[in-house]
């Protein structure tokens, strides 16, 4: 199935082509793949998020969907 | 007078010129009475918190309810709407002080407790729309985790980067999801060792309370 991937702020650096920047990357998973599986494949580091799978908020634990597109962002302290 | 007079004028200022007052119903009665009806949770009244109630204070919103565990702190009057005579006082209690000098009218909830997955959603439900201005990112992401999941038809403003001496030009505001505005550059980080100006954080304060008073207007964009 394919998933578009979007990584916010500093996670846009752990983009398997190493570019960065926001704008969504189209991946290839397996059936029941889940956002953990995900998250877990790109290395990203154990900090705060938020994620969210077609502008809803969505848990870890989450299966893709063909189609789906999956953002993660991680706030930054300050306030 | 003379021409040198008149072309160099030290005393600009002449009441007689800036007396036509701003009328203070420039918004149409409907709307204001729909910022009056409504209630904002504020949680955070530190540099974000404690600006965003003051601009939705002068905006006419209704009723603010407000969160915050700490007490002020000298350290605070660099950013935060505090005065130095309310240095140890409770922030939630020096903010209500504040306000009601701008508006008596103001209908304040006060809660000086921290927020917690457990009892968070007590606190803000029934809001017409919900600020996040706290300073820890796993803080933020919790609040933010909790009410989308929780309280998805509630609309939440929330902030993130806003430190350092950065342009404020790179202070946006977005809407990233359903029901979900963020505020800031999204990575200037004080763990980066930024430190926070009045000036910038300022700007993402008005940015936050401005997305606020527009989501209570009627907008979805921000």
């Amino acid at each position: 199935m394919r998933v578009d991937v979007v990584l916010f702020a500093h996670f846009s650096g752990f983009q398997p082509d190493g570019k960065g920047g926001r704008h969504a990357r189209a991946f290839e998973f397996e059936e029941g793949t889940t956002i953990a599986d995900v998250i877990a494949m790109l290395g990203l580091p154990d900090e705060p998020r938020v994620i969210f799978v077609n502008s809803t908020h969505a848990p870890e634990e989450q299966e893709l969907r063909d189609g789906d597109r999956l953002a993660i962002f991680p706030p930054v302290a300050g306030g | 007078m003379s021409a040198t007079s008149d072309t160099f004028d030290l005393h600009p200022y002449r009441p007689e010129r800036v007396a036509v007052e701003v009328p203070d119903t420039a918004l149409d009665p409907e709307l204001r009475a729909r910022l009056h009806e409504c209630t904002v949770a504020i949680i955070g009244c530190g540099g974000l918190g404690s600006n965003v109630a003051e601009m939705l204070a002068r905006s006419g919103v209704g009723r603010l309810t407000l969160v915050d565990f700490d007490t002020v702190d000298e350290r605070n009057l660099n950013r935060q709407f505090f005065f130095r005579d309310q240095i140890g006082m409770p922030k939630v209690i020096a903010l209500a002080e504040n306000l009601q000098r701008i508006r008596s009218d103001v209908r304040l909830d006060l809660v000086q407790d921290r927020v917690t997955p457990e009892n968070l959603v007590g606190l803000v439900r029934g809001a017409c729309a919900i600020v996040e201005a706290v300073d820890e990112a796993g803080v933020k992401a919790m609040i933010v985790n909790t009410c989308l999941a929780e309280l998805p038809d509630i609309p939440l403003v929330t902030a993130s980067g806003l430190a350092g001496y950065g342009s404020t030009n790179a202070i946006v505001t977005e809407r990233m999801a359903d029901g979900l505005y963020v505020v800031g550059d999204l990575t200037s980080d004080v763990r980066d060792g930024h430190p926070l100006f009045a000036s910038r954080v300022m700007a993402a304060a008005a940015a936050q309370a401005h997305a606020v008073v527009r989501v209570l207007l009627g907008y979805r964009e921000p």
